[in-house]
């Protein structure tokens, strides 16, 4: 075994969990291809059959079983996407490149793919070349980027957005050069929480972090100090804390901006989380595509250990390989012990059986992030943010047709209208507006306008707040065609467990092709309503619903958009 | 201690752990289930099983429940089975599920779900095909008929632990795979058929069962394997006296259906003209055929004549592996008590 393969292995309390860190190392000293021999060679490391591996291979999408060109061109057409006009960018690049979405250039240089969901949702249109980021594309921009490729040049990205951060807590200066750095951080407060954190019984955290009523920010809302309390007393085994960065949903883009500026927070928080639940190795899964911001993780890790801050608990930044699914606690779970990324049967919960079978918590990034924020002012100055029950600063993000799209930290409760009035004002006008990311049920201009942003103002309303990933949709858009997108969308992310997911995605993505085509019934638009009906609550894990409702939320409230499109 | 359960009203009681399923099954219920497998336990992935669980919002997996004390059970509810309808509809859009020409018709899980739940054609279709792989010796793999319960890759890998298949790809694309997507032929697979015997429909099936007999012309006989030993208990489905095709015998013992290349494909040596059907002796160079009482007096003559002449360690008894424990018992005491040799051993050990 090569000595940077020993490295992976190591850093893994059981080798399988180093499948894929392996195969991401061995695609990429091949030429971003992943042959079949590294797949041999992965499974005799790991010690695993070669149809294990293939099947971990090719679950997830960052892996390519075939060869790519020296440049793999990958434009996000996906909700957020498709409102800031990436389709734009493909058609533009077919043309210029000679080639369709999915084919290589005769010379080897570009391969031009469709995916879906980059997680730059405020800097749409945006391009992926190998696992760099090139945001905020134009047609222009994208011919710049393609000449500097051609020439051997290394292109500048603009990832500029609108930030505003009301409540300071979560998001920093990042304006600064040196915001990342751990010297700025401590400059500004930074491991002051820890240092008291570490003075006090882990029973008390548990408890400070239950008065705050910090609810996860991940989607769910479920209470985290409640989550924490839920692991087994006087138990042997292990205990393991993940930090959730998966950030996959579509019109979310929060996490990864605390992760890129700001992320002696998020380690602080593990710390602090790690000692309040009694463990000792703690894992970042961040999705595969984060790969420079995983980077910049692992340096500043490095920095804190360096530094003192990390002697209670061994953090390991695992990326992801490109997967919605994984998003999901259990399917987390499963992919980092090196599986597909197939979400478990409930119960066992991970609390009591999660990873390894151990004990186990799942925290979203931005939860942890308000950890230190709570242990330095106590429950009471957490609370000063937000309303009963839906308490804290909370990080929304505004895509779609706004005039300035961005990140946006304002307390829990914040009315939508200030917050579309932060990012610039609707350009053109309202016609829906989905909150939550696009698993929740959209609402109409009016239904939106006096809408609450917390968790419990957002059920009464008839959607979610889920990860406060909003998604401002003007009349130029056709709403089956959202539809369309949207399925596509978890069609292509099902993890094709369970019949119902699997199957009710390509049927319901069959019926909304043939209708936004004009070859759709009337019968069709029912039959979607009838499968999203009886999909909610049937699937294994959430995704089921996390299609059905949006779904079926667009088809109901805007039926007639759905009706004229079938020729009579 | 008893407990008890109420499935559409009527107390059922159970001793011990058991679904929600088992129970239902054990007493008449028909519940459609696809992939779960008794000796594979639940997977919950079908979710044609579902059931309604008073005082529990959703429908719940009949599979995976644990029955408690006092549940209510619903099987039969419009909504239970607007659900199931669902499902199996989706199952029958994709794919092609044309019974008529099936091997598997009359005795497949999919065919029976439909029939149950009163699907004669499915509401709307979707097809998308997949190849046949027919490159194995004696498996034939059909994507278009499979369902992707998982059955074969929990037996590939849990039961017998070849690790040959497994899923491959993701969601609608989702594919068992045989090691690095190999055709059958060209993997590793030893084509014990293990996933063949757990295959819910015709996605799997016997090679040389093709075009022989219609599900409702089988006779089953059961029998023990003649191959080795182990005595595994095999279930003859014959047409007339012709053996269509061999399954292995659930439930029973030692095998639990289990059986290896030779025991299920192994069997067309009993049609062979070549094989002997009594004993033969050699006269003058040639065989010709006796009967068991000449064979077994010259046997014993040539021992008597061996031990007289050179003492009974110049025999040797060797025991074949087909032997049962028994005859190899038997032979060893034979040998020993007999004829007075402690030169006793068998094929396998070496």
């Amino acid at each position: 075994m090569d000595a940077s393969i020993k490295k992976i292995v190591a850093r893994y309390p059981d080798e399988k969990s180093a499948i894929m860190p392996v195969m991401q190392h061995l695609q990429r000293e091949n030429k971003n291809f992943l042959s079949e021999d590294a797949m041999d060679q992965a499974a005799s490391v790991i010690g695993c059959s070669k149809s294990k591996v293939y099947g971990v291979a090719t679950y997830y999408t960052m892996f390519n079983t075939q060869p790519v060109g020296k440049f793999h061109l990958q434009v996000d057409t996906c909700v957020p996407g498709f409102l800031h006009g990436a389709d734009a960018v493909v058609e533009h690049l077919e043309k210029k490149l000679g080639i369709k979405a999915g084919e290589t250039t005769k010379d080897g240089m570009f391969t031009l793919s469709r995916v879906q969901d980059l997680g730059s949702c405020a800097t749409g249109p945006v391009i992926q070349v190998n696992d760099r980021y090139f945001e905020n594309m134009t047609l222009a921009k994208t011919d710049a980027l393609i000449e500097a490729l051609k020439s051997g040049k290394e292109p500048e990205n603009d990832p500029s957005m609108t930030v505003i951060s009301k409540c300071g807590v979560l998001l920093n200066d990042r304006t600064q050069k040196d915001c990342r750095t751990i010297a700025f951080y401590k400059k500004n407060g930074g491991y002051q929480s820890l240092k008291k954190a570490l003075t006090m019984k882990p029973a008390d955290i548990i408890e400070e972090v239950k008065e705050a009523g910090v609810r996860g920010r991940g989607g769910a809302g479920f209470p985290a100090g409640m989550k924490w309390s839920f692991l087994p007393k006087n138990d042997s085994r292990p205990v393991y804390l993940i930090c959730n960065a998966d950030e996959g949903e579509p019109g979310t883009f929060k996490d990864r901006q605390i992760m890129e500026f700001n992320p002696h927070l998020v380690i602080e928080g593990i710390a602090i989380s790690a000692h309040a639940i009694n463990s000792k190795k703690a894992f970042i899964y961040i999705r595969g595509e984060f790969n420079w911001i995983a980077d910049i993780l692992d340096a500043a890790i490095e920095e804190a250990k360096k530094d003192g801050q990390l002697d209670n608990v061994d953090i390991v930044v695992h990326r992801g390989g490109g997967s919605y699914v994984c998003g999901d606690e259990t399917a987390q779970i499963e992919s980092l012990e090196g599986k597909r990324g197939n979400p478990r049967v409930k119960p066992p919960f991970p609390a009591n059986s999660g990873l390894y079978g151990c004990p186990t918590v799942v925290n979203n990034v931005e939860t942890l992030s308000s950890i230190p924020y709570i242990i330095q002012n106590g429950a009471a100055g957490y609370k000063k943010f937000g309303n009963p029950n839906n308490f804290g600063p909370k990080i929304f993000g505004v895509s779609g047709h706004v005039n300035k799209p961005g990140i946006f930290e304002y307390p829990m409760g914040t009315p939508l209208k200030e917050i579309l009035e932060a990012a610039g004002g609707v350009k053109g006008k309202l016609k829906g507006v989905i909150v939550g990311g696009l698993s929740v049920a959209i609402l109409t201009a009016q239904e939106a306008e006096t809408l609450i942003l917390d968790f419990d103002s957002c059920v009464k309303a008839g959607t979610a707040l889920g990860s406060g990933g909003i998604m401002v949709v003007n009349d130029t858009v056709s709403i089956p065609e959202l539809a369309l997108r949207t399925i596509e969308f978890y069609h292509h992310e099902s993890c094709g467990q369970c019949v119902p997911c699997r199957e009710g995605s390509l049927v319901i993505e069959h019926k909304l092709h043939d209708l936004v085509h004009g070859k759709g019934k009337i019968e069709d638009i029912d039959l979607i309503l009838h499968l999203t009906a009886n999909i909610k609550g049937l699937t294994l894990c959430p995704t089921g619903e996390a299609f059905a409702v949006p779904i079926q939320a667009m088809v109901t409230k805007f039926r007639p958009e759905f009706e004229a499109l079938v020729k009579r | 201690m008893s407990k008890t359960i109420i499935i559409n009203g009527k107390e059922c009681v159970f001793d011990g752990n058991k679904t929600v399923l088992q129970i239902a099954r054990e007493n008449g219920f028909y519940i459609p289930s696809l992939c779960y497998h008794e000796k594979l336990g639940p997977a919950s992935k079908c979710r044609v099983c579902v059931v309604e669980v008073d005082g529990i919002r959703n429908l719940q997996t009949s599979c995976s429940t644990a029955a408690t004390d006092g549940m209510k059970i619903t099987t039969d509810s419009p909504r239970v089975l607007e659900a199931q309808r669902m499902v199996v509809n989706l199952l029958l859009a994709n794919g092609n599920h044309n019974c008529m020409i099936c091997e598997k018709n009359g005795d497949c899980e999919l065919q029976d779900a439909a029939y149950h739940l009163g699907i004669e054609l499915p509401a709307f279709v979707v097809e998308e095909h997949e190849d046949k792989d027919d490159s194995g010796a004696f498996i034939i793999r059909d994507g278009n008929k499979c369902i992707q319960c998982g059955r074969c890759i929990e037996a590939c890998n849990r039961l017998v632990v070849n690790e040959v298949l497994d899923f491959g790809f993701r969601g609608g694309h989702t594919q068992v795979v045989c090691d690095g997507n190999k055709p059958m032929g060209d993997s590793s697979c030893v084509q014990c058929g293990e996933c063949v015997q757990v295959c819910p429909v015709g996605a799997l099936i016997e090679k040389k069962a093709v075009g022989k007999a219609r599900s409702w012309e089988i006779q089953k006989v059961r029998t023990t394997c003649p191959y080795c030993g182990v005595g595994c208990q095999q279930e003859l489905h014959l047409k007339g006296d012709q053996i269509v095709r061999v399954k292995g015998v659930e439930g029973a013992k030692p095998n639990d259906g289990h059986l290896c290349v030779k025991g299920r494909y192994g069997y067309d040596f009993i049609y062979s003209k070549e094989r002997l059907t009594t004993p033969l002796i050699k006269k003058n160079g040639k065989f010709e055929e006796a009967t068991w009482d000449e064979a077994l007096d010259l046997v014993a003559d040539k021992f008597k004549q061996i031990i007289k002449e050179s003492g009974p360690d110049a025999i040797a008894g060797v025991s074949c592996a087909r032997s049962t424990n028994e005859d190899s018992f038997y032979m060893q005491k034979l040998f020993r008590a007999a004829i007075g040799t402690n030169n006793i051993d068998h094929c396998a050990r070496t």
